[in-house]
């Protein structure tokens, strides 16, 4: 035992003489391997059977054809547009909110009473001192909002705080066909925003944005603290420390955690569906974000449940299945991104 | 920082006031806050626009109703309870053993080679849009059924079929939250018990899981509440009538597939089926929150530290 290395993991942590041939033993981890398999299995499955169904509807013309009401001319470019149309607003609105959310709740919401105490009386002295110099009207009365803010923050900023952390973790629970309900009563009932791209991809920001803020979290809090406190030690105040070393080495983290967020995104249809409706158009929707608000709301996970749905299955199945193959593609590339920026990026500190 | 004394010298210890950072960290909390506003926003529309509902369907008579027709102005949510109560059952049967069973394996057994080719494809698995499972369930699963005479001939649709999706869809949940409580063991424990010439099966079993078990039942009960709010799959696969049965080789649907089947049809808004989906999204809502806070107490409750 003294001179073998110490095992690497908990699974080469084994007794050291193998003992009789014991069928419990034996039974027990082919039991392991055949749930292992099981799961496997099925997945190698399900890709068997949507590739056997589509490849042969999978071409060149199938990605550049409309939709169509013939299954012989219908095409996936209308869905593979708007899917593109809804990621660019989903990302365009819940990345800052998300980046900024996960900055605050790792960065500076942990910050104890006694700390924001201290924070508040050191702003008390530096408007004092400041008072002595010459400081006067609106940049007075501004200086001691501040410190008056400050005061009460530092007794209700905590619970606030601790409040938010709950919340969050609950959100990313609930399931997203609620922000379905949330979009079209929010934004389509309440808000007035048409049945539109622009409506879906509101909802789909909301549903993504919990996990955006938790992905970002987790990659803020591998950038080791002392990376901040070498900043602030040579005079940078705490923001500025955040600003430019903490977020800088945080951001490839950040951006993986956002690139597997956008893919969840992208397959989400319940909420489509409840926002817009099943709708079927033969418009192709423009791709300027801006234009959203008229365009009409497609995506790939719409249309592939549009030609699942229809009766005459030997005519419209093909055509899901190479619809999911393009779905299913598109993840895996965002995937590999993802992986390839992680591994490229990552530091060890 | 919080080192600084009150009574240093004035000249050192004052710094100039950032308007512009202190109003750079209030924007950063109010984006942080916005997730507060969320929450609020989705309670606050499920009962606003669900309100009109309940002047047409009593309280009492939605909890107790057995029929769910809108057309007759039947509004009974125990078909449809029941329904997603059957799919989050069927796919527990399935996917509590393999989910485990994976994550014993990959913490206990498999090398960190195997460990490393795993993962990734159960991580592609769990990532998998649920309309995939779904079509999965109704072309391929569900004829494989028929073949096997479980459901019947010109029964295109199965609880059996979309509960197994389903299932499959909650495996990779339970495997990789299960295998993060296993792992979180300390070695000396399995060391331990080695020492005393347990074997594998016996470390496993009697003292590892048993160890982790508050992680392990939180992800069963997480994973169930994924299974109870899953929509695609069980809206593609599992009926398209609201059927108040325990039978899993029959049809029926969920709260989830009767929100879907309602919106496709364009229901506008202040009308009762408008309402009735905000009323059962927040059954939905209720039942969900209500299992997450139960996965929360058994960690808080049951969660042992080691040091």
């Amino acid at each position: 035992m003294a001179t073998t290395a110490a095992p690497q993991s908990s699974a080469e942590a084994r007794p050291l003489a193998r003992k009789k041939f014991q069928p419990a033993e034996v039974a027990f981890e082919w039991a392991l391997r055949l749930s292992i398999a099981l799961a496997l299995g099925a997945l190698v499955w399900l890709f068997v059977s949507v590739l056997t169904e589509g490849a042969s509807s999978l071409s060149w013309d199938f990605l550049t054809s409309k939709a169509s009401s013939s299954a012989a001319r219908a095409g996936f470019k209308n869905a593979l547009y708007g899917s593109l149309v809804l990621m660019m607003i989903t990302v365009a609105v819940a990345v800052p909110l998300g980046f900024a959310a996960a900055t605050y709740l790792e960065k500076f919401a942990p910050m104890s009473k006694d700390e924001l105490r201290v924070i508040a009386m050191r702003r008390q002295r530096a408007l004092e001192h400041r008072r002595g110099h010459g400081l006067s009207g609106i940049r007075l009365l501004l200086a001691r909002i501040g410190v008056a803010a400050s005061r009460v923050w530092a007794t209700i900023g905590p619970p606030i705080n601790r409040i938010v952390e709950v919340n969050i973790s609950n959100l990313a629970a609930v399931p997203s066909i609620i922000y379905g309900l949330l979009g079209l009563a929010l934004f389509v009932s309440i808000m007035g925003v048409s049945k539109s791209l622009l409506a879906g991809g509101l909802t789909l920001a909301i549903l993504v944005l919990p996990i955006i803020i938790i992905a970002s979290r987790e990659a803020i809090r591998a950038v080791p603290s002392s990376i901040e406190q070498g900043a602030m030690a040579l005079g940078a105040t705490k923001w500025q420390a955040v600003r430019s070393q903490v977020l800088p080495a945080a951001l490839p983290g950040m951006l993986t955690g956002t690139i597997l967020a956008t893919s969840r995104a992208i397959g989400e249809t319940a909420p489509l569906i409840v926002v817009g409706g099943a709708a079927y158009s033969t418009k192709v929707p423009s791709l300027n974000p801006l234009q959203a608000g008229d365009q009409p709301l497609l995506a790939m996970p719409l249309q592939i449940f549009d030609w699942v749905e229809r009766p005459q299955e030997t005519l419209w199945g093909p055509l899901a299945a190479a619809g999911i193959l393009v779905l299913i593609g598109t993840l895996v590339v965002m995937n590999l991104i993802a992986i390839v920026l992680r591994n490229r990026f990552s530091r060890s500190w | 920082m919080s080192t600084a004394t009150p009574d240093a010298p004035a000249g050192l210890r004052t710094r100039r006031i950032r308007p512009l950072e202190q109003g750079t960290l209030l924007i950063l909390g109010s984006a942080a806050a916005l997730s507060v506003l969320i929450t609020i926003g989705i309670v606050f529309t499920l009962v606003e626009e669900g309100w009109g509902f309940w002047s047409k369907a009593s309280p009492v008579d939605f909890l107790t109703g057995r029929d769910w027709f809108p057309v007759s102005d039947e509004f009974g949510v125990l078909p449809l309870l029941s329904g997603s109560v059957m799919i989050a059952l069927l796919a527990g049967i399935f996917a509590v053993p393999v989910g485990l069973g994976s994550a014993i394996y990959l913490s206990e057994y498999a090398s960190p080679r195997a460990r490393g080719l795993i993962k990734p494809v159960l991580e592609l698995l769990a990532g998998m849009p649920t309309i995939v499972l779904g079509f999965f369930a109704l072309d391929t699963i569900n004829p494989v059924l028929q073949r096997l005479g479980l459901v019947d001939k010109n029964q295109i649709y199965s609880y059996l079929a979309a509960g197994l999706v389903v299932g499959l869809l909650i495996v990779p949940f339970i495997a990789s939250l299960s295998e993060d409580a296993l792992r979180a063991v300390p070695r000396s424990m399995r060391e331990g018990a080695y020492g005393l010439g347990a074997t594998r099966r016996v470390v496993a079993t009697k003292i590892i899981v048993p160890a982790a078990l508050s992680g392990i039942m939180a992800s069963i009960v997480l994973a169930l509440s994924r299974a109870v709010g899953e929509t695609m799959a069980v809206t593609l696969a599992a009926g398209t009538q609201p059927n108040l049965t325990w039978n899993p080789f029959d049809q029926g649907q969920t709260i989830t597939s009767v929100i879907v089947a309602v919106s496709k049809g364009e229901a506008s808004r202040g009308t009762t089926i408008y309402q009735s989906i905000f009323a059962i999204g927040l059954v939905l809502f209720v039942v969900t929150l209500v299992i997450n806070i139960i996965a929360v107490q058994i960690v808080r409750r049951f969660r042992t530290v080691y040091n």
